[in-house]
């Protein structure tokens, strides 16, 4: 890492002392959890000015609880003691979580952090998709309190998040979802270190009768400036029998719906493609989940 | 400005005069004069620099180094028991699995952890477990078959 301008690394004990120093520093700081995506930002020309880095492994954002809210995860949870945590391994609704946790290697599963994921706004990660069909909801610590944001408004554009520069994240949410919910995640990359080319996270939840109450298609990795909600191919689930014919128009729904991009990655034709025939597994997986 | 932190490292206390964005790596190869730990791609996509960092692999190139106070680390020179090489690495002589040599330091630190705790590892979780880590020679045949060898033999 080259980050010459940095000046200090602090270590602040305290939320108290964090939104001190990003009351002095402003621009000038940084908040690192894991620090593994840091190098990334930086690679893209994103940290110049930072004048200092503040570590926030010793505030004790490092649990997670579950009550009858949901799974509120502490911002530096790794997603390797995220993968421990006995909903997550369990619970369908969860699902797209468990699956998206599974890519990435061990070295940053080890390292990585729920809160620093989110934080990045970079719209090639795979939590992000999961979480953002899941319904999650970041927490944010100001100098006016803390508050809770929806992670779709949370996301303001290309690795940008819609925090002040005096707040900081301070873990995420994810609501309990109603019985008979479950989740899937699928992502096409080129190796197990690689951005996603896609991903995909689903959710469906469905009513006694086994028609789909609620449905969220969620898409990332060169899709947008953010993870997108794909309104047409939920619309399409709504209210019904999820068969496999409707389960693949779903999936053509997203492939016109989409206007991804073309780079070194994929071709935007290629990226659609993909997106229709991860949207179909995915919501298949999503479907056998509750059976 | 350099700060002083205070670490372990294969068992031995260091401290040391560190500059604020310093990676693990950085203080490694150049602080403590232990190389064995290689500079790859230097930013997390490769796996030469993995290490132990309280017994979790990881890629040294992107932890910060003042984020390691207190903390214990290991690598590839703390393998070694008492002058007897770790069974991994005896493997990966017996088995052919080093070529250029370069990925293979990287490749030991991640297999150890993952036979920590995986006992009777089949062939697919180990090419899952060695997934973060590139070896450009080997086509990984003989990688996975020293890991399988090593878990075996102990």
């Amino acid at each position: 890492m080259s980050l010459t301008s940095v000046k200090e690394y602090f270590t602040p004990d305290g939320n108290e002392e964090v939104l001190e120093l990003l009351k002095t520093y402003g621009d000038g700081a940084l908040i690192v959890a894991g620090g593994s995506f840091v190098h990334g930002l930086d690679a893209r020309n994103l940290l110049t000015g930072i004048e200092v880095l503040i570590d926030i492994q010793n505030l004790g954002l490092n649990q997670v609880r579950s009550d009858s809210a949901g799974l509120s995860i502490g911002a530096m949870v790794t997603f390797a003691e995220l993968q421990q945590v006995k909903e997550i391994q369990n619970a369908a609704a969860l699902g797209a979580v468990r699956d998206a946790l599974n890519y990435p290697p061990v070295q940053i599963r080890n390292v990585a952090t729920v809160g620093g994921n989110i934080a990045a706004a970079c719209p090639y990660f795979d939590l992000p998709t999961a979480f953002m069909a899941l319904g999650g909801v970041v927490s944010a610590q100001g100098p006016g309190g803390s508050r809770e944001i929806g992670l779709e408004d949370f996301f303001a554009g290309l690795f940008e998040n819609s925090l002040e520069t005096s707040e900081f994240v301070t873990g995420l949410i994810l609501p309990l979802l109603p019985a008979r919910s479950s989740s899937a995640f699928l992502k096409l990359e080129t190796n197990a270190n690689d951005l996603a080319i896609i991903n995909v996270a689903v959710r469906v939840t469905l009513d006694k009768s086994g028609l789909c109450q609620e449905a969220r298609v969620v898409v990332g990795g060169g899709v947008g400036e953010t993870p997108v909600r794909v309104d047409a191919a939920e619309a399409l689930l709504q209210a019904e029998k999820l068969s496999d014919d409707l389960l693949q128009r779903a999936g053509e729904a997203v492939q016109s719906e989409l206007q991804p991009m073309s780079d070194h990655r994929a071709s935007a034709a290629y990226r659609s493609a993909v997106a229709k025939t991860l949207t179909e597994r995915a919501l298949q997986q999503a479907v056998a989940r509750l059976k | 400005m350099k700060k002083l932190i205070t670490l372990d490292i294969n068992g031995e206390r260091y401290e040391l005069a560190v500059d604020p964005a310093e990676s693990l790596l950085q203080i490694l190869r150049e602080k403590t004069g232990l190389i064995g730990t290689k500079r790859g791609c230097d930013s997390g996509g490769c796996g030469c620099c993995t290490v132990h960092v309280d017994g979790k692999a990881v890629y040294s190139c992107m932890v910060f180094a003042h984020s390691l106070q207190d903390r214990k680390v290991t690598t590839i020179e703390g393998l070694s028991q008492g002058g007897e090489l770790d069974p991994l690495q005896t493997a990966f002589i017996e088995e052919g699995a080093v070529q250029c040599g370069y990925c293979t330091c990287g490749v030991i630190m991640t297999a150890k952890e993952f036979l920590a705790t995986e006992k009777k590892p089949d062939e697919e979780q180990i090419r899952h477990a060695i997934a973060g880590n590139l070896c450009r020679c080997t086509g990984y045949t003989k990688i996975v078959e020293a890991i399988k060898v090593a878990a075996a033999n102990r």
